[in-house]
């Protein structure tokens, strides 16, 4: 008898393997997106950089000066201008005022022509308004709108935007009809945030009364650096009397002099810049928020927001194409040259992600599997799928008993 | 032995056939993607010089089209694929043409003189349905692909659909300005990046920025057109035209100004002298590449005279060689080859063909002027110009006026109707919808009598504007006599409000009207050259032979609308809250105010005080009593040891003892 019981049980255990597996490898999926949603282990894929200037008006020259000197400073430092998002609210550059046509100068010596011959700006004039603002961090723009003109970031992106113009207690004005409220910022930032549009963003903005921005700023991974304290104000560094205008602010002249020796492989941390800011130089108080970045400012480089210098992992094997995680652009040539300091629970992650690729996809979900019922918060989803498991079970044993 | 290695031979053709030949078709697909650049230079009458750049590249319409190009621009390519553009004209234009100084009746001026600001149109290979869609779609490709807000022409308050009053008229034509659009280098980058040396080589190198935005005019132009005629095919293809027309001052160095003469003499000039920089060679992409001089036909004649009158060679042999070495001015370099027009007093093309150049030896033409001469430009039929009338912010007229610039009178025209000799005129006039037009008030001033408008329109096409939705257009096509001395056309207008969120951040500079466009469809601009001059390939010595319309944009007109004082609001607010506080203060006050008992408060109050007062008086007279009597009831009642007075006495002696112990030491 037991031998027709056994080959009668062969295909139902077949069946229960199947179900098993199949199990197996949607809660593998879960655990594979959960893992992928959670901040620490997204990875730095690349570096965009927003660049805005809200000011019009020829005596407002000095803001796009600014804008200017850090498009090309973020461009020096190896941030493409397909990830530079450039808003220029007036044309300074061609302006009928401007007595260098096609130039725009942020210091008196007029060593440095800023506009250049390859500059690409994004937003120009009437575009620039908060709306469109908006649209760009956030995402949502028409469909006919060119990828030129779009914040094309994902979750491991590192985002610098820089803001300059006039501003007061909570606001910057937008070519002086219109005013982002710190509440908006902070909106746009934290929907970003859920839109998973980027790992780090760093706020730098140069206004009057720039830390009143940042108040309501609540998103997890967002620093911020502002030019001054609230009831300061932030002053303009010298006049070109050429050019008839003031040509640069002192906060920014002051982080172009930082960044003035930098070059690409340099280690300079962000502690290192901020530490850089002279209260007595600027006139007025620098102000950081730190409280919602994780990692230590000592151990962050600059060039993590103000340049393009990718992490290398280096793999045994050859190239797999296995989807996302890995980072998109790898700067092999750096590795050699630049070593960082920072970031060793990334390096641990990207081992472990380096050792799950050499081995089979078998053991890859298994590990998924691991390392899904070892999280806490996942365990109510383990008994779902657990007691989903027991179903098939007792109906296969009751069919059985029968 | 012999037969072997022929059937090897053979086997080895057959081998490679296929592979040569293939390599061949590749060759001839390679052959025919062209590209070619031009510049032509020209001394204009009021001591300014024209450089217009002509790059042109063509893509055959093949399978590969699309897909992959050698030399022609993919992302040109893409935009005609996605958009079914048949024909597209952008351009980018900061400065206004001088149509009495720079000529206004040649290929140049009625091909190349664009409005200030955006000017696209577009004629798209769709229904008519979806023109729109596309219209919208390919403003936006355009914005990002040229860094300039050309997407605002996406609004349908921004872009029309004129029919019978523009040249390439179609049905489905869209035609858009942006009159107030900045142009700048990065505007000039991305268009000079569809070139295949961009500005790396070639005559493209010229373009130092700071140079030709210093112009006084600058117009850069990207014409595409698509032609898939499948009888003719060479013609069959993409092409996409490039053009930068730049008019710069030659700076006037002590020696070109002959102060002795009364005449001053043109400055001269050099490529290097204009624009800062020269020729290092051709760009080795480009089939023809080739500099052009062009001696307008007043400037020749004069010339002429001018060597008749200083008689001092006898003007014999007139050849070649007297064409190129002319006395009014001289040539730094000798031209390959010369062109004359064919009629009498026409002008002169002098061509030189660009080759590889040494860094030593660099092409650097330069014209250098001997004499001083006097010439004018060829002008065209008719002087447009246009102004506003009228005052105050509610209401005001425009009006276009014509006026001949012949003063002889009389036009020689191409089609003259046998009995009576006419001139027709197109006008097209697009008027945002904030100012909104009557058009029942248009009248018609011929030689400044007022006449009729019907006796004159010949056509006529109007679409009032809808407030918020579409600019109002007006096509008309006139036809006036030839002894025509001036006309003036005139439209009376109400200026409209917009909403609060609609002005612009600038909006006390005022509104633009666009420029009308005035063409004149029976003269034709174009060199004519005898047919054994055409040796020369170059795409632009054909374009200045082309026919193309005469064609004269007038001035944009600045209307100031009545703007709202943007911090009324405010104001509004805060003038209101304060009457409203000092009105209901008032009221509250009044009518909680009990008068009767108030005073009687008052009363009470200043009694109580009166009270209180009497009795701190009495008592402090009490105390002052008691204390002078005191002295004796404690000491009868304690010790006078015990006092507290007494202690407190001790007490400080000591404390000031010891306070003057601790200094002291």
């Amino acid at each position: 008898m037991g031998f027709p019981i056994y080959g009668f049980l062969k295909f139902p255990m077949e069946v229960l393997v199947l179900l098993l597996v199949c199990l197996s490898n949607i809660s593998s999926c879960v655990a594979y997106s959960s893992a992928s949603s959670s901040f620490d282990t997204t990875m730095h894929t690349n570096n965009w950089a927003v660049l805005v200037c809200t000011s019009r008006f020829w005596f407002n020259y000095r803001h796009m000066a600014n804008t200017l000197s850090l498009y090309r400073t973020v461009k020096r430092l190896g941030i493409p201008d397909e990830r530079i998002i450039l808003m220029l609210a007036d044309d300074m550059a061609c302006n009928a005022r401007n007595k260098y046509p096609a130039q725009v100068f942020n210091n008196e010596n007029h060593k440095l022509n800023l506009y250049g011959d390859n500059v690409e700006v994004d937003y120009r004039g009437y575009e620039v308004t908060v709306e469109n603002f908006l649209r760009v961090l956030t995402g949502r723009h028409e469909t006919a709108v060119p990828r030129s003109k779009r914040l094309l970031s994902d979750e491991g992106s590192h985002i610098l935007l820089y803001m300059t113009g006039h501003g007061g207690d909570e606001f910057l004005k937008f070519q002086d009809s219109e005013e982002l409220q710190s509440h908006d910022l902070a909106d746009a930032v934290k929907q970003m945030k859920e839109k998973r549009r980027f790992k780090e963003l760093l706020i730098m903005v140069d206004t009057c009364q720039a830390a009143t921005l940042f108040s309501q700023l609540h998103s997890p991974g967002v620093l911020a650096i502002g030019s001054s304290m609230k009831g300061e104000n932030s002053y303009s560094h010298h006049l070109d009397l050429d050019v008839g205008v003031s040509v640069v602010d002192r906060f920014t002249f002051y982080t172009l002099a930082f960044f003035e020796r930098l070059n690409m492989y340099d280690n300079a941390s962000l502690s290192s810049l901020f530490n850089s800011y002279d209260p007595n130089k600027l006139m007025s108080t620098a102000y950081y928020r730190m409280d919602l970045y994780q990692r230590r400012l000592e151990e962050v480089p600059v060039t993590n927001f103000f340049g393009s210098v990718m992490e290398t992992i280096h793999t045994e094997s050859g190239y797999r194409s296995k989807p996302s995680k890995m980072p998109l652009g790898q700067s092999v040539r750096d590795s050699d040259r630049r070593v960082l300091r920072n970031s060793h629970n990334e390096d641990g992650i990207s081992n472990q992600i380096t050792e799950e690729y050499l081995q089979g996809s078998g053991r890859y979900i298994w590990n998924a599997i691991l390392g899904n019922a070892d999280t806490v918060e996942n365990v109510d989803a383990f008994v779902c799928y657990g007691l989903l498991l027991m179903l098939p079970l007792l109906l296969l044993s009751t069919w059985l008993s029968r | 032995m012999d037969v072997p290695p022929k059937s090897s031979f053979i086997l080895f053709l057959l081998f490679w056939f296929p592979i040569i030949s293939s390599l061949i078709a590749v060759r001839s697909d390679f052959g025919e993607e062209e590209f070619s650049e031009d510049l032509l230079l020209k001394p204009l009458p009021d001591r300014k010089v024209l450089a217009h750049f002509h790059f042109q590249s063509r893509a055959p319409l093949s399978d590969s089209f699309g897909r992959h190009h050698h030399l022609f621009p993919k992302a040109i390519s893409q935009l005609v694929q996605k958009f079914n553009v048949k024909a597209m004209e952008l351009s980018f234009t900061q400065g206004r043409w001088n149509y009495e100084r720079w000529g206004g009746f040649d290929p140049i001026s009625s091909s190349n003189a664009k409005p200030p600001g955006v000017e696209l149109w577009a004629v798209f290979n769709v229904p008519p349905s979806q023109v729109d869609t596309y219209w919208k779609n390919l403003t936006h490709s355009l914005s990002g692909l040229f860094c300039a807000s050309i997407n605002f022409l996406e609004s349908s308050t921004f872009y029309s659909a004129p029919e019978i009053a523009f040249p390439p008229a179609s049905g489905n034509l869209r035609y858009g300005t942006l009159p107030r659009e900045a142009v700048c280098t990065e505007n000039l980058t991305p268009w000079l990046k569809l070139l295949p040396c961009r500005d790396k080589a070639g005559l493209s190198s010229l373009m130092n920025r700071p140079s030709i935005y210093r112009s006084f005019y600058h117009s850069q132009r990207l014409r595409l057109t698509l032609s898939n005629s499948a009888a003719d095919e060479l013609n069959s293809g993409i092409v996409l035209e490039q053009t930068l027309t730049v008019l710069l001052q030659p700076q006037i160095v002590g020696a070109g100004m002959n102060y002795g003469s009364e005449k001053k003499l043109q400055p001269s000039w050099s490529l290097s002298s204009i624009f800062g920089r020269k020729v290092n060679g051709r760009c080795v992409l480009a089939t023809s590449s080739s500099v052009f001089l062009q001696i307008d036909g007043d400037l020749f004649t004069q010339l002429e005279n001018l060597q008749k009158n200083t008689a001092i060679y006898a003007a014999d042999d007139i050849g070649a060689e007297e064409l190129t070495s002319n006395h009014g001015f001289e040539l730094s370099i000798k031209p390959d080859r010369v062109h004359k027009e064919v009629e009498k007093g026409s002008s002169i093309l002098y061509e030189y063909e660009i080759k590889e150049y040494t860094d030593t030896e660099q092409f650097d033409l330069s014209l250098t002027w001997k004499h001083p001469v006097v010439w004018s430009s060829p002008l065209p039929p008719l002087h447009a110009s246009r102004f506003l009338m009228g005052s105050g912010n509610e209401r005001g007229a425009m009006a276009i006026s014509l006026k001949q610039t012949e003063p002889t009178g009389g036009f020689v025209c191409a089609n003259c109707v046998e009995e009576r000799c006419e001139l027709q005129v197109n006008v097209l006039q697009i008027v945002p919808w904030y100012i909104k037009v009557y058009y029942h008030t248009l009248q018609l001033f011929v030689n400044e009598q007022r006449q009729a408008v019907t006796d004159f329109v010949e056509k006529m096409r109007v679409s009032p504007s809808e407030d918020k939705v579409s600019p109002g257009l007006m096509e008309l096509v006139l036809k006036f006599p030839c002894d025509l001395k001036s006309a003036v056309l005139s439209v009376e207008f109400d200026k409209g409000f917009l909403h609060i969120d609609e002005y612009p951040p600038d909006a006390n500079q005022g509104f633009d009207i666009p420029s009308a466009i005035i063409s004149f469809p029976n003269f034709h601009a174009g060199l004519q050259f005898p047919d054994n001059s055409s040796l020369s390939k170059s795409p632009m010595f054909s374009k200045l032979q082309e026919k193309s319309h005469v064609l004269s944009y007038t001035e944009v007109l600045l209307v100031p609308l009545t703007t709202p004082d943007f911090s009324m609001p405010y104001n509004v607010i805060t003038i209101t809250c304060t009457v409203f506080a000092l009105y209901f203060g008032s009221l509250l006050n009044v009518l909680r105010r009990r008068v009767e008992e108030e005073k009687k408060r008052l009363i009470d109050e200043a009694n109580k005080k009166g009270l209180l007062r009497r009795v701190l008086t009495k008592l402090t007279a009490k105390f002052r009593r008691r204390s002078s009597e005191d002295p004796q009831p404690p000491s009868a009642s304690s010790s006078s040891i015990m006092s507290p007075r007494l202690i407190l006495k001790v007490l400080i002696v000591a404390g000031i003892a010891v306070v003057w112990q601790y200094y002291s030491r």
